[in-house]
């Protein structure tokens, strides 16, 4: 029995589909990552999955209850850390624990283990009022209100949004330590280079899933050969690769162009002779290894070509 | 003990609140020391102009009688109607009294007085109120000037009417208004307070975390009735020692019996607040809808025109006004000593309408959308 279970989830909201038949399997003690740009019903699925939303249709289990009628269940065994900052800024760091504690009926010294590792980095704080915190601490104390009651599922709506470089490495390092004592975590993020870190993900774009499987899986299906192509000047030859019939995709991934290829059409060194044909400068060709990124650009246009 | 943390959350919040303990400490005092002079309906100052055509001795007395009373200030005496009009167009006066040549003849026969009044009834009570004074400081000239005249038979049998004035002997206007003002405080207070309350939880997002715990619904909603509760009495106690200490009124009732209203009221408000919060996104929704029906309440309470002369359909829209029962209650209490066995009307009016409202308060608290 998966920890999480989606069959067939679609909601509507008007005149737009949040989700669309979206099916999950999520295996107890795993990071299972949900990867979609803004907009592709994350968040959605993240509230119908914690009980405070509604699917129209479907039906979802976590932990083997139902999202609707046994809803009073599945909170004492879920956490949940929306995607804004909702704790009581008003209230202390330690009141809101505290508080939130109370409300699950338990206590912070009942399970300061659970959160001790998390909690001691913002306890020399504890009576600064939350909203006086920076936003990584902000954060912490976030995830120490959701680990406060012991939950087995963890439900964490892009949390690292707005969370810099340096933060969300320290955040994804307490998430592995976490799943450590068997919790179950589904992340959901928009930022691609975060996928790799979870044990599976699924793409979302527009309500669908497009992708799910491991990270390397999705790269390993990746159907065509992809160059980094970089020279000067950048925006005149990202537009002269779109011009070349024979290049199927072509998108600046920071200072790289990424130039999907079918194989055996062309190799690196023929679409570097061409580049420097036209004129361009320091032109450099090289055969990349896709990332999820890519692929989920490949899927994504699937995506549209089929509908 | 979920509801007692809850309640200690709510207590916490309040006090650190910048704004709140002060509104709570301000308002009743300046409801209880500013309003009761500023609302007053006593009219003074009324601004007279006089047109005397007659000035003789009976029409110079006239005129004392009239600025004797306190109720006039008299702007001029003319003999020009003309121009006391132009003072009337000007703003510069709201009554003419108009005092014809032949008056000291008619008076001495004991014929009807060719006396004149024209009040500017811009602002109709003023002018109403104003009218009503001047006649009657007409009549109690005339019972003083000639006493003969009443005993003529031309003038028919004479009934001497005096009023006595219950309650409130003295017909004190701030005594009439200090049970209202103490309706409107609390009424404000705890209307305004709930609702806007759950929505800036709605706003922060902090109702979802609480909305994902097993907090039963029930007590959450009680959680943030209860504060307000408190808050109230701590309102009326406020209240009443300041009708006390500086107008030196007392309750002629039961005080329990107001604060009995006042729970009963806070029930109806409060559940109110919470039930318009549960349909408002923000709090600028909450606070102009909550604003439209306190208006609605105030005005059609009673507590500034009697509901008895209002028409029919407005008087039958009173019934479902909770602040309708609060008032009536509250003044009679105070000011007449009704004991609940007077009001029960009222206090079953108000249950009715509490009750009502805070179930649907619960009911459509939905914690799953």
């Amino acid at each position: 029995m998966g920890a999480i279970e989606v069959e067939n989830v679609s909601k509507r909201y008007g005149n737009c589909q949040a989700l669309e038949q979206v099916s999950l399997d999520i295996q107890a003690g795993e990071i299972y990552g949900l990867i979609g740009p803004d907009g592709a019903g994350k968040t959605t699925l993240f509230r119908i999955l914690v009980t405070l939303l509604l699917p129209d249709n479907g039906s979802a289990r976590v932990e083997g209850l139902d999202v609707v009628k046994d809803f009073m269940a599945i909170r004492r065994h879920i956490g949940y850390m929306p995607g804004r900052f909702s704790l009581y800024q008003d209230l202390t760091v330690a009141e809101n624990l505290d508080f939130f504690a109370t409300m699950f009926g338990t206590t912070i010294t009942e399970n300061y283990e659970n959160i001790r590792e998390i909690y001691s980095q913002i306890e020399p704080f504890r009576d600064r009022r939350a909203g006086k915190l920076s936003g990584g601490m902000k954060q912490k104390l976030a995830l120490c209100c959701a680990l406060v009651h012991r939950p087995s599922v963890l439900f964490l709506d892009e949390p690292t949004t707005g969370v810099d470089a340096v933060s969300r490495k320290d955040f994804w390092n307490m998430l592995y330590r976490i799943r450590e004592s068997g919790v179950t975590i589904l992340v959901s993020t928009p930022y691609m280079d975060e996928a790799s870190l979870c044990d599976r993900i699924s793409l979302i774009q527009k309500g669908h899933l497009i992708e799910t499987g491991t990270p390397a899986a999705i790269v390993a299906q990746y159907p065509h050969r992809l160059f980094g192509v970089s020279g000067k000047p950048a925006y005149p030859l990202l537009k002269f690769l779109r011009r070349c019939p024979d290049l199927l995709r072509c998108f600046s991934f920071g200072s790289e162009h990424h130039v999907a290829v079918e194989p055996g059409t062309i190799s690196p060194e023929q679409l570097q002779a061409r580049i420097q044909a036209e004129g361009f400068s320091d032109v450099v060709v090289r055969e990349i290894e896709p990332n999820i990124e890519d692929c989920f650009m490949e899927l994504a246009k699937e995506e549209r070509q089929e509908s | 003990m979920v509801l007692l943390y809850l309640l200690e959350k709510e207590f916490k919040q309040f006090f650190r609140d910048p704004g709140l303990p002060k509104m709570a400490i301000a308002f009743p005092v300046l409801m209880m020391l500013v309003f009761p002079f500023a609302v007053s309906m006593e009219i003074r100052n009324i601004n007279l102009v006089v047109v005397d055509s007659n000035r003789s001795v009976a029409s110079s007395k006239l005129i004392e009688t009239c600025t004797a009373s306190g109720y006039f200030n008299l702007v001029a005496v003319s003999d020009d109607p003309d121009w006391a009009m132009q003072q009337m167009d000007k703003n510069r006066a709201d009554a003419i009294l108009t005092i014809e040549s032949d008056f000291d003849r008619c008076l001495e026969r004991g014929e009807a007085l060719p006396v004149g009044i024209k009040v500017n009834t811009i602002n109709g009570t003023k002018g109403s109120i104003g009218a009503g004074y001047l006649t009657s400081c007409i009549q109690r000239y005339r019972a003083e000037a000639s006493p003969a005249s009443t005993a003529s038979p031309t003038a028919g049998p004479q009934l001497d009417v005096s009023a006595k004035y219950y309650f409130n002997t003295y017909l004190d206007y701030k005594k009439f208004m200090v049970p209202a003002l103490i309706v409107i405080a609390i009424t404000m207070l705890t209307g305004f307070f709930p609702a806007l309350n759950i929505v800036s939880e709605k706003e922060r997002g902090t109702i979802e975390q609480i909305n994902v715990t097993p907090v039963n619904r029930g007590v959450f909603i009680l959680c943030k009735l209860i504060p307000y509760w408190l808050v109230a009495f701590f309102v009326l106690t406020a209240c009443l020692l300041i009708a006390r200490w500086v107008f030196d009124y007392s309750c002629a009732g039961s005080v329990g019996l107001m604060y009995f209203f006042t729970a009963g009221n806070i029930l109806v408000t409060a559940g109110m607040g919470l039930l318009i919060s549960n349909y408002s996104e923000n709090a600028q929704q909450a606070m102009f809808v909550t604003w439209f029906f306190m208006m609605v309440f105030m005005l059609v309470s009673g507590i500034f025109t009697p509901i008895a002369s209002m028409p029919d359909w407005a008087q039958a829209i009173t019934y479902l006004n909770p602040m309708r029962y609060y008032a009536d209650a509250m003044r009679g209490v105070y000011i007449k000593g009704s004991t609940l066995a007077d009001v029960w009307s009222d206090a079953a009016g108000l249950l009715t309408i509490g009750t009502v409202m805070v179930a649907w308060v619960i009911l459509s608290y939905k914690k799953t959308t």
